[in-house]
């Protein structure tokens, strides 16, 4: 590998990019803080001082929301990842090992195609699905197995479930490129040395997909703390995240510089999670480069 | 590349998994199936079972004005997005992947940030930004918006084709006399179209789906679709959400299929 160390005419390419990241991404998060450290707009209101009073009304949470929506927030997309993760392994595990080149395309298909359907459409989806008059609930009362609809919808459990099948390809994607990246044969080497198909799979390839499975929890986490649509129609009264809150502040209160702070918040939060799992993932497989 | 499987009668093991991911495809697949029912369910509200076959509810999305305008600003921007973060993308990619410059690792995390930072926070403060600027809500800062969150999806899906393909032909073409301008126009750029292709069709998509970075920077009656698609299903759920759900659906698998045509789906899963 030659090492150069002039950058070559081809890097003036960046200039594009970096031009639209410093405008449109650097700077307003830039003005998102200073947002949230003001009492007011500062350009239009010459009475607006700085202050640090969003934050404290956050910490204090006198009326008792805001460390909830945080922990609801949290729950939600730890619950959402790990649900995520198991049902996207055996997919990932399924399309990466297929030998048939029609059944990889099908099942491909067949993954992405709800990664076409937008986000609000999916939770719609799961609302003819999950509501009191919905599919499920008309079915399960028309068998008898039921008398009064179960409380499937407005709460966390409907939020979830409709976040897991937003999500999910997105795991499968980052695990089947990991995992079709695993050399088959070192499975089959357990298995002649005498490992059963299960012990050669728990030993050998779940251990060299760790890096994937890091990758993709990190990435439908960052995802599902995130969410907006999906908590609102679905969680309705009874769920309330952050992003839920932010709206709020934007929306109805009309309070720019508070939703700048819980933006903030909700910001350290998630890059928190982002700086420490890509730690683990830089360990993990700089350990595998070892190997 | 083809191994010998000794294949036996019955593998009740193989069964299972089989059965396992039948059931979490089944999963993925059906609510979009329950929604093309609703979308022909002729009933006034979302009712189940479904008790008929009609096209009501696509005439009403296909007749309303509101929904109308949402539907042609979508595919507008998407469009533009689509256009805008190609080349904004592949550039990138390129300079990253070739330009040797110093502090690349850094720069590649630079440009993939969207993806990790929430999106609603970059609607936020983008929303901010322009609030505070005094620009508006104009459309164009929406496609800026979108562009934004778009472009790392096309250096992501550019530079894995670039770590992928050998060096060495652009180096044979290179000592074949080949000036770096030929090189890059006639080794470089076709081998990297996949990436670029399969990146649009993400930033169509995520543009043409987007809602948390839309939501802050839209004005009432210039909303793009899926906004007006969220605040109809806040108040009414009936059919036409589903027709227009369906609508949406074709229309991305529309652009993906064209795609695939021009790229081939495999580029996908080389992520």
């Amino acid at each position: 590998m030659t090492n150069t160390a002039r950058p070559s005419p081809i890097a003036w390419l960046i200039a594009p990019a970096g031009l639209l990241f410093v405008l449109f991404f650097v700077m307003p998060f830039a003005v998102m803080t200073a947002m949230s450290f003001y009492s007011g707009n500062p350009v239009t209101n010459p009475n607006a001082f700085l202050t640090t009073r969003h934050y404290e009304r956050f910490i204090l949470d006198t009326a008792g929301i805001f460390h909830e929506a945080l922990w609801s927030t949290l729950r939600i997309g730890l619950v959402t990842t790990i649900v995520s993760l198991l049902i996207g392994y055996p997919l990932a595990h399924w399309m990466a090992r297929m030998q048939s080149r029609l059944g990889h395309a099908l099942v491909l298909m067949a993954v992405i195609a709800p990664m076409l359907t937008g986000i609000v459409v999916r939770t719609f989806a799961w609302m003819t699905i999950l509501q009191d008059k919905g599919v499920i609930n008309t079915t399960l009362i028309q068998w008898g197995l039921i008398e009064k609809p179960l409380p499937l919808m407005y709460n966390e459990f409907g939020t979830i479930v409709a976040l897991v099948h937003i999500y999910v390809p997105f795991m499968v994607l980052t695990l089947t490129g990991v995992i079709g990246r695993i050399d088959e044969r070192l499975e089959q080497a357990a298995r002649s040395l005498g490992a059963g198909r299960l012990r050669a799979f728990v030993e050998v390839t779940l251990p060299l997909s760790l890096p994937g499975i890091l990758a993709g929890s990190l990435l439908v986490f960052a995802l599902s703390i995130s969410a907006y649509v999906t908590p609102s129609l679905m969680g309705g009264t009874n769920v309330l995240t952050l992003p839920m809150l932010i709206a709020q502040q934007v929306g109805t209160s009309f309070n720019p510089n508070f939703a700048g702070a819980l933006g903030v918040i909700l910001l350290l939060v998630s890059l928190a999670i982002v700086v420490a799992y890509n730690r683990i993932l830089a360990r993990l497989s700089g350990e595998q480069g070892m190997a | 590349m083809s191994v010998a499987r000794n294949r036996r009668p019955f593998d009740a093991g193989r069964a299972a998994y089989l059965a396992l991911n039948a059931l979490l495809l089944a999963f993925l697949l059906l609510p979009i199936v329950i929604v093309l029912v609703f979308a022909l369910n002729p009933t006034p509200y979302i009712s189940f079972p479904p008790v008929g076959v009609s096209l009501r509810w696509f005439e009403k999305f296909f007749t309303s004005a509101e929904f109308m305008n949402a539907l042609w600003l979508s595919l507008w921007v998407a469009t533009v997005v689509l256009v805008l973060s190609i080349v904004i993308g592949a550039a990138c990619a390129l300079a990253l992947a070739r330009g040797n410059l110093p502090g690349r690792a850094v720069l590649t995390a630079f440009f993939m940030s969207p993806l990790m930072v929430p999106a609603i926070l970059t609607g936020l403060a983008l929303f901010q930004a322009y609030l505070l600027s005094g620009i508006g809500r104009p459309v164009w800062g929406l496609i800026a918006a979108h562009t934004l969150v778009a472009v790392p999806y096309v250096i992501r899906t550019t530079l894995a084709v670039l770590h992928n393909f050998d060096r060495r032909i652009e180096e044979a073409a290179a000592v074949l006399g080949a000036s770096p301008t030929r090189v890059f126009f006639e080794v470089t750029l076709p081998l990297i179209r996949p990436g670029v292709f399969a990146g649009g069709v993400f930033a169509f998509i995520v543009s043409f789906d987007q809602f948390p970075v839309s939501l802050f920077l839209v004005v009432p009656k210039g909303e793009t679709l899926p906004v007006v698609l969220f605040n109809y299903m806040k108040f009414d759920l009936d059919g036409a959400i589903a027709a227009a759900s369906m609508v949406s659906i074709l229309l991305a698998l529309s652009v993906v299929l064209v795609l695939e045509r021009l790229i081939g789906l495999k580029a996908y899963v080389k992520l």
